[in-house]
């Protein structure tokens, strides 16, 4: 079976250049490539009847349960046999159809041999997953095939059309497959049918399996995509459209039935859609003049009544399914091919310009009468013998005392009603029809071989009607597997496929709807009229493009509405997102209840009022430097809080880094304009404004609940024990800094480097300039800082001639004042500065020894020089800085980690663990008993990291800025210039 | 020495052999900078490619000779486990492939697809002199390298602070790296900023989620955490939250709805072969921590985070692909598509059974497979100002140039998870973990999705193939080997990984356990 596909699949890759060489006589050679897999199937046809099924599997995917598996049975053998056997049919038309001139054509003999073969292994496949990946190639080939002619925009959306229905189908009929494998725990489809699974979960898997089979077959509600696909070249309708795609969802309705019939939802589903869809199609086909379109219509309304017959559930009624299936496959192609021999010969398929095609096409003619007749279901066709089967199962459900075979059997009946009238009307209107006779058109007979295969198919129908004469026994082995499966072999299956059963009153019945048909055509003005004042309020199709138009529509909108590139509005999202779920976590939490201390001294909730204040001045503030200053009181605010929770060491450091972020912060906002940028108020802004408050209460909220829920120790209580014991300090803070938690030190303070260093590189943009230049080794004017037309020249002449005479006096209380700009100058903070510097650092040394007993430490030490570094700067500008410490700030950072890494690598000489303090107890000249905790060299280094930081900030931002800006400043006279990097923000 | 110490602190036992993929590629880092600060600029790139490629081959071949060979070390911090180990040779492997398309230098006619100097002003005249002079920003190497390092750690984290560690380590390069595209640098800058902030917002999540499970397990690691659930007598808000937030962490990295928004525009932004890096291994290691963290710490929880997970998956299949509907730019069109497959993934993680991690692994690999080869083609088609990524440019492309064209619309229809190639494989297993798991209705919302995926894939075809090419179309530029391999390869696994998915999905199959 395998071997069938295979050969058809070579085939399509050879197409094109047997296309390239032969034109489209190539058509006439590969027609011979259906006929393969169409003589393997006949030569089987002994052991088929016999009731052998012919299986082949071929392992593929082991772990996906997913094998190459094929079975032919009597279904199998059916369906191989109308898609091979059309196939050559429609291959060899296409010969006829095509001229060397058309455009593409290589690609489209590619594309429908590839069809045949997806076809083929559709119909063979015994494995789920293989059956849905020949559905999805069937779609994808009819889509390339609908959209053959690519230029023209409405075929290219009609393919699209077809493509997208037949591919949603196939999707939701794949995740069906999918709950069908995992329940029974196999993909094999005939284990799936022997095992017969029930449950609720099934049933949303036949739901959705047969949601695929409606959408492929173009049954209601998925029939819309059909007469739009019209747009294809007619071998493709007469191919897909009538013998193989469309029949795919039939076919696999058929497949499941007699394992799937007694689901609930099986019988209702497929009998309403298929009753609306038989109705639907029989009257929009009596509307229609093109006849392409009119046979569309047909086949939607056939596929129906195929759908009722396998939806019924008897095997009766699936066997006159199947019947319908064969008849329909024959004479529907027929009609097609004859109706692309009508366009061809007179270049319109409008029944109102047709006429006189009798005379000049009489071969074409006799195959389409014959063929509408077996449309129309008149004996001796097999089309009548099919419908008189099928009239005959639902008559079989009459005495059931149910509502619904008696309402169907209405349905069908007037089905068979329009049938005849819509064949007669296109028999009538393309043969010989002078309605309306708009313009009649010049008819040029076609080859005779082109007009051979509807003759051959319409022949065809009568001979299987007269071969029916004797049941017709090739249904059978469907019919016995029907029963197998439900598990009723004993019951014997009585054939009533046959040409004649007597008069009785399904024949009558027949004939009343012949001539019903015959009558509405008679009238068929007064039918138009009634037609047209019917007009339908809603279509399916309209349905579909406003699913279209809203799905994008909606992405549009929804585009436009989050997706602006708004940073604002994404953390909006984000943070409405987190309010929404843990916030409503939160409220759920049983935890609201705990201990929860709210203050210990009436001081800490000032302080927090205070500070609550600030950070909303903060969040209004539109200057810089307010909001700056105001964010430093709530920091100043956290230290207070530290000193009242007695933790004085901790209140320093914070105190310190307070004063030195505010400090570096003045030092940046230099170069920033005073406001910031101006908004419109808006009320979005206060949108914000309630998800930041929200927000900010969300996350109060999580920390108060956190607290509350506590039930370990926290690891702390530990820490004043050890702090004292292991790491010989009474500063817990400190020992935890230097001692129990140095790696994290080590950790911080290597970051300290990288940051200064980094932020030295944004400033320093072209160079590291690592000449110190100190007040002794310049030359020239004084003005760092100068003012420039600020101050009137006989201020500044005066300040001047002050500052020079204490120069002169032949003392100078910092060296870099004299570089100043003469009106930047301060004596009194030069004297302060001058009798302060020292102190500080003296005091900053006392911190660093004193730190592992009392407040202080490396870190709170190395800012105080910072400190005294800042203000040396602040009172003699850059060149004061170089003379305060006249070392590379990068030197001094190495040498605190190089002193902070030796340390802890020493201690693991020495104890054998990295950072591992060791306590030194010995007596020294003057100091007396000394206590030495190796963790102070430690502490040494940290000390050297945080100076070298402070220094590496002070000069970066500091003094090289105030380079840039005066540098900026001669060249074109604008104060604020553009930021290097960031740009500001107006 | 103090007896108290030793008593309470133990020397970590650390099984290098296990770590060593990590470690090789950590170093490589370093080493990379000290090529950085010692080599001469000109002969940079070479070195740099030279020990990119060494280490990521190297540190393939000690974790593929070691994969099998689990452990639990860093006195268990990490777990290196089958799906660890799986992860880790997929995102090198990928890397590998990332790091050609970055290597490319022919594409552009100034260089490679990265500024020559970060901090000269776009469109100044420094910016003009580097880039007369040849600069590149080799600096882009050792930042590659930091991140696929953290991405190798994150994925074998078995706790919450090493996977918050990884997480920074994996994400602060990416910043970077996203920031330095030779063309349209504002965009990019912006991106890279957009980046960071949303990026540091998710990492405080995850952070705050941490610190609120340690509050309750006592613990940072997943397995003391899993047994502190199970130990629980009844509802616990400090874990629900805890694990809330961790989950919105994750969410942001793997960029599910509505923690997507960074996506589209840092995709576009930044340069493609770095988007391509970020889409595929970002999304590999996210979600494999993801599984880790959901399936390890919290599979006792399930109850109460699958409501959420549902629903994140749903809304990310369905708004992403919807979204995708209008995008105009491939590079766009492609960021929703990647959203979108979180949304898939997460299925995977919501069923919670062995099928749930051996179906992540597999659509990972077939994700990411694709991905690297869709963003190296999209390199390709350039115009006068680099690449060409507005739709409308793409049209006829498969008449000029059908080789590219073809080899992107197997890509994209890998996306579409149309059978026979990689992507379906990804989905069927995917589906199928979800539906064995109880999630029937989102993979019923999946396949609705897919089907509209479908659609915006096969547009693009269509545009590729069936309208006729723009007068001043774009050209496809023809790359060197580095790229031409690495989509060459992309298109050729997508294709091997949908006919013959057996080995792949053996291995995902036998390394599918989580060991604690």
């Amino acid at each position: 079976m395998l071997a069938q596909i295979v050969i058809v699949t070579v085939a399509a890759l050879i197409a094109p250049t047997l296309v390239r060489f032969l034109g489209r006589r190539a058509f006439l050679l590969l027609a011979i490539v259906p006929l393969i897999p169409f003589i393997w199937a006949l030569s089987l046809s002994d052991e088929i009847l016999e009731g052998e099924i012919l299986q082949q599997n071929i392992p593929w995917i082991e772990s996906l349960d997913f094998s190459i598996a094929f079975e032919l049975d009597g279904l199998a053998w059916i369906m191989v046999l109308i898609v091979s056997g059309i196939g050559a049919l429609v291959v060899f038309y296409c010969n006829y159809y095509f001229t060397d001139a058309s455009r593409g054509l290589r690609s489209f003999a590619a594309y429908l041999l590839a069809f045949v073969a997806s076809m083929l292994g559709l119909v063979l496949a015994n494995d789920l997953l293989l059956l849905f990946l020949f559905w999805e190639l069937t779609t994808v080939f009819s889509y390339l095939l609908i959209g053959h002619n690519a230029e023209s925009k409405s075929s290219r959306r009609a393919a699209m059309k077809a493509l997208m229905v037949t591919t949603a189908g196939g999707l939701a009929m794949f995740v069906g497959f999918l709950i069908l494998g995992v329940q029974v725990g196999s993909m094999e489809i005939s284990v799936i049918l022997d095992a017969e699974p029930r449950g609720s979960l099934i049933t949303v898997a036949i739901a959705l399996v047969l949601i695929g089979a409606l959408s492929k077959s173009a049954l209601f509600p998925f029939h819309f995509w059909l007469p739009s696909a019209m747009a294809a070249p007619t071998p493709v309708s007469a191919y897909l459209h009538a013998a193989a795609m469309v029949k795919a969802g039939i076919y696999l309705i058929a497949r499941f039935a007699p394992a799937f019939a007694d689901v609930e939802i099986w019988r209702p589903t497929i009998i309403i859609a298929g009753c609306i869809t038989t109705l639907i199609g029989g009257w929009q086909a009596l509307k229609q003049t093109d006849l392409k379109l009119m046979l569309a219509y047909g086949t939607i309304s056939q596929l129906g009544l195929m759908a009722i017959f396998f939806g019924v559930g008897t095997v009766e009624a699936a066997v006159a399914g199947l019947a319908l299936l064969i008849a329909h496959a024959v004479f529907k192609s027929s009609l097609f091919m004859s109706v692309g021999v009508i366009d061809r010969a007179t270049g319109t398929r409008d029944i109102r310009r047709l006429h006189g095609l009798w005379n000049a096409m009489p071969l074409l003619s006799i195959g389409m009468v014959l063929s509408a007749l077996s449309m129309a279901a008149v004996i001796p066709t097999f089309g009548f013998v099919a419908k008189e089967a099928a009239f005959g199962s639902l008559a079989a459900e009459w005495g059931n005392s149910a509502l619904w075979p008696i309402l169907t059997f209405v349905a069908v009946f007037v089905s068979a009603v329009l049938t005849a009238a819509y064949a007669l009307r296109f028999v009538y209107g393309a043969l010989s029809g002078s309605d309306g006779a708009a313009s009649p058109v010049r008819v040029r007979p076609r080859p005779l071989l082109s007009q051979a295969p509807t003759a051959f198919l319409g022949l065809f129908g009568v001979v299987l009607g007269f071969w029916s004469i004797k049941p017709f026994i090739f249904l059978d082995p469907y019919a016995d597997e029907f029963l197998d499966q439900q598990g009723n072999a004993a019951a014997q299956f009585h054939n009533e496929v046959i040409l004649w059963h007597g008069f009785n009153l399904i024949f009558t019945l027949s004939l009343v709807a012949l001539v019903l048909g015959a009558v509405m055509f008679w009238q068929r003005k007064r039918f138009a009229k009634l037609q047209a004042m019917l007009h339908q309020p809603i279509s399916a199709d309209g349905i579909y493009h406003g699913i279209m138009r809203g799905i994008d529509r909606f992405a549009v909108e929804v585009t436009g509405a989050t997706q602006r590139g708004s940073l604002p509005l994404y953390l909006s999202t984000i943070l409405i997102v987190v309010i929404v779920i843990p916030g409503t976590l939160l409220i759920l939490s049983p935890n609201w209840f705990g201990n929860f201390v709210w203050f210990e001294s009436p001081l800490q909730p000032f302080v927090g009022v205070i500070m609550i204040i600030a950070a909303i001045a903060a969040a209004r503030s539109r200057r810089r430097l307010r909001a700056v200053a105001l964010l430093g009181v709530t920091g100043y605010g956290v230290a207070i809080l530290f000193a009242f929770n007695g933790a004085p060491d901790l209140a320093l450091t914070q105190v310190l880094v307070e004063t030195v972020s505010l400090v570096f912060f003045v030092f940046a906002m230099r170069r920033l304009p005073t406001h910031f940028s101006n908004r419109p108020l808006r009320r979005s802004r206060f949108l914000r404004l309630l998800v930041g408050v929200v927000f900010g209460a969300t996350m109060a909220g999580v920390t108060y609940v956190a607290i509350s829920a506590r039930t370990a120790n926290p690891i702390s209580d530990d820490f004043a024990k050890w702090a004292y014991e292991v790491g010989g300090g009474k500063n817990i803070v400190n020992v935890i800094l230097v001692d129990i938690r140095a790696w994290d030190t080590m950790g911080e303070i290597s970051f300290l480097v990288a940051a200064a260093t980094g932020v030295a590189s944004l400033v320093f943009i072209k160079r590291r300039n690592a000449r110190i230049v100190r007040p002794t080794d310049l030359e020239g004017p004084k003005q760092v800082w100068g003012l420039d037309d600020t101050m009137t020249l006989s201020v500044r002449q005066s300040v001047v001639e002050g500052n020079e005479a204490s120069d002169r006096e032949g003392f100078t209380w910092l060296r870099g004042g004299a570089t100043l700009a003469p009106e930047r100058r301060s004596i009194i903070f030069e004297v302060v500065t001058r009798l302060i510097f020292h102190t500080m650092i003296i005091f900053s040394i006392y911190l660093l020894f004193a730190g592992h007993n009392r407040p202080g430490g490396g870190f709170a030490a190395g800012l105080v020089v910072g400190v005294a570094l800042l203000v040396r700067y602040l009172a003699g500008g850059r060149y004061e800085l170089a003379e305060a410490l006249p070392i590379d700030a990068g030197r001094i950072l190495g040498i605190g980690l190089m002193i902070a890494v030796g340390s802890g690598i020493a201690a693991m000489f020495y104890t054998g663990t990295m950072f591992q303090s060791e306590i030194i107890h010995f007596t020294w000249p003057v100091f007396g008993e000394v206590k030495l905790v190796t963790s102070l060299f430690f502490d040494i280094g940290v000390y050297l990291v945080v100076v070298g930081l402070m220094l590496d900030v002070l000069r970066s931002l500091g003094a090289e800025l105030d380079i840039q800006m005066e540098d900026e400043g001669e060249d074109s006279g604008d104060s604020v210039p553009v930021g290097s990097g960031v740009s500001s923000e107006s | 020495m103090n007896e108290l110490i030793a008593s309470v602190f133990e020397t970590p036992v650390i099984n290098y052999r296990q770590l060593s993929p990590i470690l090789i590629i950590l170093g490589a880092a370093v080493i990379s900078v000290l090529v950085e600060a010692f080599v001469p600029r000109a002969n940079r790139r070479v070195v740099q490619l030279v020990l990119v490629f060494l280490a990521l081959i190297t540190a393939i071949i000690w974790a593929v000779t070691g994969a099998g060979q689990q452990a639990i070390t860093g006195e268990g911090a990490i777990a290196v486990d089958g799906p660890g180990t799986f992860l880790q040779i997929t995102i090198l492997i990928v890397s590998v492939f990332v790091a050609m398309l970055m290597a490319e230098n022919r594409l552009d006619p100034a260089g490679d697809a990265f500024t020559a100097r970060a901090n000269s002003l776009p469109g100044s005249e420094d910016e003009r002199e580097y880039t007369n002079r040849g600069w590149t920003t080799t600096e882009l190497w050792p930042l590659f390298l930091f991140s696929v390092g953290g991405m190798l750690l994150f994925v074998v984290a078995n706790d919450l602070l090493i996977l918050f560690v990884a997480l920074e380590v994996m994400s602060l390069p990416l910043y970077l790296m996203a920031a330095i595209a030779r063309r349209r640098r504002l965009l990019s800058q912006e991106a890279a900023m957009k980046y960071f902030l949303l990026g540091a917002f998710g990492s405080a999540f995850f952070l705050y989620g941490s610190a609120m499970a340690y509050g309750f397990a006592g613990s940072i690691r997943l397995g003391d955490i899993a047994n502190a659930i199970s130990a629980l007598p009844g509802p616990n808000g400090l874990i629900i939250a805890a694990v809330a937030l961790l989950s919105v962490g994750m969410f942001f990295k793997i960029a599910a709805v509505p923690f997507h928004m960074w996506a589209p525009d840092v995709y576009v932004g930044a340069p493609s072969p770095v988007t391509a890096f970020m889409a595929s291994c970002v999304k590999i290691a996210g979600v494999g921590v993801l599984l880790r963290v959901m399936y390890v710490a919290f599979s006792g929880l399930a109850w109460d985070w699958r409501p959420l997970f549902w629903i994140v998956s749903i809304v990310t299949m369905l708004v992403a692909t919807i979204l995708a509907l209008t995008q105009t730019d491939i590079k766009r069109m492609l960021a929703y598509s990647s959203i979108s497959h979180a949304g898939f993934l997460l299925i995977a993680v919501i069923a919670l059974n062995p099928q749930g991690i051996a179906s992540t692994l597999i659509y990972l690999v077939v994700y990411a497979t694709a991905t690297v080869g869709a963003f190296g083609i999209v390199t390709l088609v350039r115009g006068p100002s680099g690449e060409a990524t507005h739709l409308s440019q793409w049209a006829g492309l498969g008449k000029r140039s059908p080789l590219v064209a073809g080899g992107f619309a197997i890509l994209l229809l890998s996306f579409a998870g149309i059978p026979l190639t990689a992507g379906f494989i990804g989905k069927f297993t995917v589906f199928g973990a979800g539906i064995a798991g109880g999630a029937t209705p989102v993979v019923i919302v999946g396949a609705v999705a897919s089907m509209i995926a479908a659609f915006f894939y096969v547009r693009v075809i269509v545009l590729m193939f069936f309208t006729d090419p723009a007068e001043d179309g774009p050209t496809v530029v023809t790359p060197s080997p580095f790229t031409g391999i690495a989509i060459s390869v992309s298109v050729i696994l997508t294709v091997i990984f949908g006919i013959f998915p057996q080995p792949l999905i053996e291995l995902a199959e036998k390394a599918s356990i989580f060991i604690r």
